[in-house]
């Protein structure tokens, strides 16, 4: 019978210290510190917009130079809670002021904070994962020549058991990888193999559109067997847009898609609405020849699983 | 030829949702404000088409944009009555509860739209770059507003 109970106290044991370990966070090696470029504040400012910072940490409906002032403060509610954009401004106590390039590259790359816990996955990167060390530098130089401005933004709303950070540990086991989505072009005959991989770079890593294009299961990772594919609108009411070739957007040419992200019109002569406002004008400082890559990458998808 | 019979159905359509405010006094308000939409995004097209260079740049064509533009700006507002928030509608909630925000767009585009219709003279933007230099700044209010004022299906 003691037997008994220790063993299972052994096993009981060594099940929480494989589950604290699997939820623990993991922050980018030495090596990998190490390894990070040198950045470059002007090449940061591509990566700026790309990346679709101000779209969350700017003031909500900033247009032109108050896209710059990232104090935060906008509320995404969802399924699990009201997520509160935070500060990352160039402030040093309430923004990120203060962070070391090895505080930045951990939190774009692995969604670990300075003090070594979970971000949670309202700052999309699962996404960011996919960028190169030398955007997150470059843009993290850029950040820093953006105003600081004072006054942190409140902290999320968040039910139990989505309260517990710990257990982002185990979500991002499951569901975040630097793996790239789509491994190749469909129908790839004749396009450009580079102008491909420039558009799934930024759809898949900086731009993050699987992030409300793609749907999500329970627990709110990314159904990749439906990437692209559209999506129920995971903060407010209504359904994102499918860009997959089976979707709304079969019909566009690429050229039609490198239009609306500089113009914001659909071939019908529709605007961009609601969020994609704020995407379209980012898509828009971008230089055009990013915009046909990402309309390269998206004529070439495969078509998604039915729902 | 082509040209010239779209500027005529659009200037058409223009006239007819006048009417239609009058004379089918059933039609709700979301049948017209669809119908004044609708004429926008037809305007839109046009004009859009020809600063593409995708259609060739007339005048008249011009005129008729504009015109068109003009019209439903100053009357598409009329069309937001209490409770016609329901049915077939992508109107957002926020036109009624935040309605100063929504008229301040909706000054936005007849503003722009006056401008450009005053610029427009009695024959129509001489030319393409003056069409672009009025006929740009009214498509700029489009998404301002569908970005916080209209809803996603």
């Amino acid at each position: 019978m003691n037997k008994l109970a220790i063993g299972l106290a052994v096993i009981a044991l060594a099940g929480a210290a494989a589950s604290w370990v699997l939820t623990g966070p993991n922050p980018l090696s030495l090596e990998d510190v190490a390894a990070l470029p040198a950045g470059e504040a002007q090449q940061g400012e591509i990566v700026f917009w790309a990346a679709g910072c101000a779209s969350c940490h700017a003031a909500p409906g900033a247009k032109g130079e108050d896209k710059l002032v990232l104090a935060g403060g906008l509320r995404l509610t969802t399924p699990f809670g009201t997520f509160v954009a935070p500060n990352v401004s160039s402030h040093g106590e309430d923004g990120i002021g203060n962070w070391s390039a090895q505080d930045f590259a951990n939190a774009m790359l692995r969604g670990v904070s300075p003090d070594g816990g979970h971000y949670y996955p309202a700052f999309p990167y699962a996404s960011y994962v996919r960028m190169t060390g030398q955007d997150v530098s470059d843009l993290f130089e850029f950040m820093k020549t953006l105003p600081a401005v004072a006054g942190a933004a409140p902290g999320h709303e968040l039910a139990f058991p989505f309260s517990i950070r710990r257990g982002l540990g185990f979500w991002k086991w499951m569901n975040v990888s630097d793996d790239p989505v789509v491994s190749a072009p469909e129908n790839a005959a004749g396009i450009d193999t580079n102008a491909w991989q420039l558009g799934r770079y930024l759809v898949e890593g900086a731009g993050h559109c699987g992030e409300c294009h793609t749907p999500r299961d329970s627990l709110g990772g990314l159904d990749k067997s439906r990437w692209l594919a559209g999506a129920p609108a995971a903060a407010g009411d209504g359904r994102v847009p499918g860009l997959d070739p089976s979707s709304d957007l079969g019909n566009w040419s690429a050229a039609d898609i490198a239009y609306y992200l500089e113009s914001g019109f659909t071939p019908e002569y529709d605007s961009v609405g609601g969020e994609m406002v704020s995407v379209q004008e980012n898509m828009a400082r971008l230089p055009a020849s990013y915009r046909q890559a990402i309309a390269i990458y998206l004529k070439t998808l495969p078509a998604a699983a039915a729902d | 030829m082509k040209i010239l019979s779209v500027s005529a159905c659009l200037l058409a359509s223009v006239a007819y949702a006048g009417v239609v405010a009058v004379a089918h006094a059933a039609d709700t308000p979301v049948d017209v404000r669809k119908s004044i939409m609708q004429s926008v995004g037809a305007a839109a097209g046009l004009g859009g088409g020809m600063m593409k260079g995708e259609v060739t740049y007339s005048p008249a064509a011009g005129k008729a944009a504009i015109a068109t533009m003009n019209a439903a700006a100053h009357t598409f507002g009329a069309y937001f009555p209490e409770g016609s928030d329901q049915g077939d509608t992508t109107a957002a909630p926020a036109i009624w509860s935040d309605a100063a925000g929504f008229e301040a767009e909706l000054i936005k585009f007849s503003s722009a739209a006056s401008a450009a219709a005053a610029a427009a003279g009695k024959d129509g933007p001489a030319d393409l770059d003056a069409f672009k230099a009025s006929f740009g700044p009214v498509l700029g209010t489009c998404k301002a507003c569908h970005e916080g004022y209209r809803v996603k299906k």
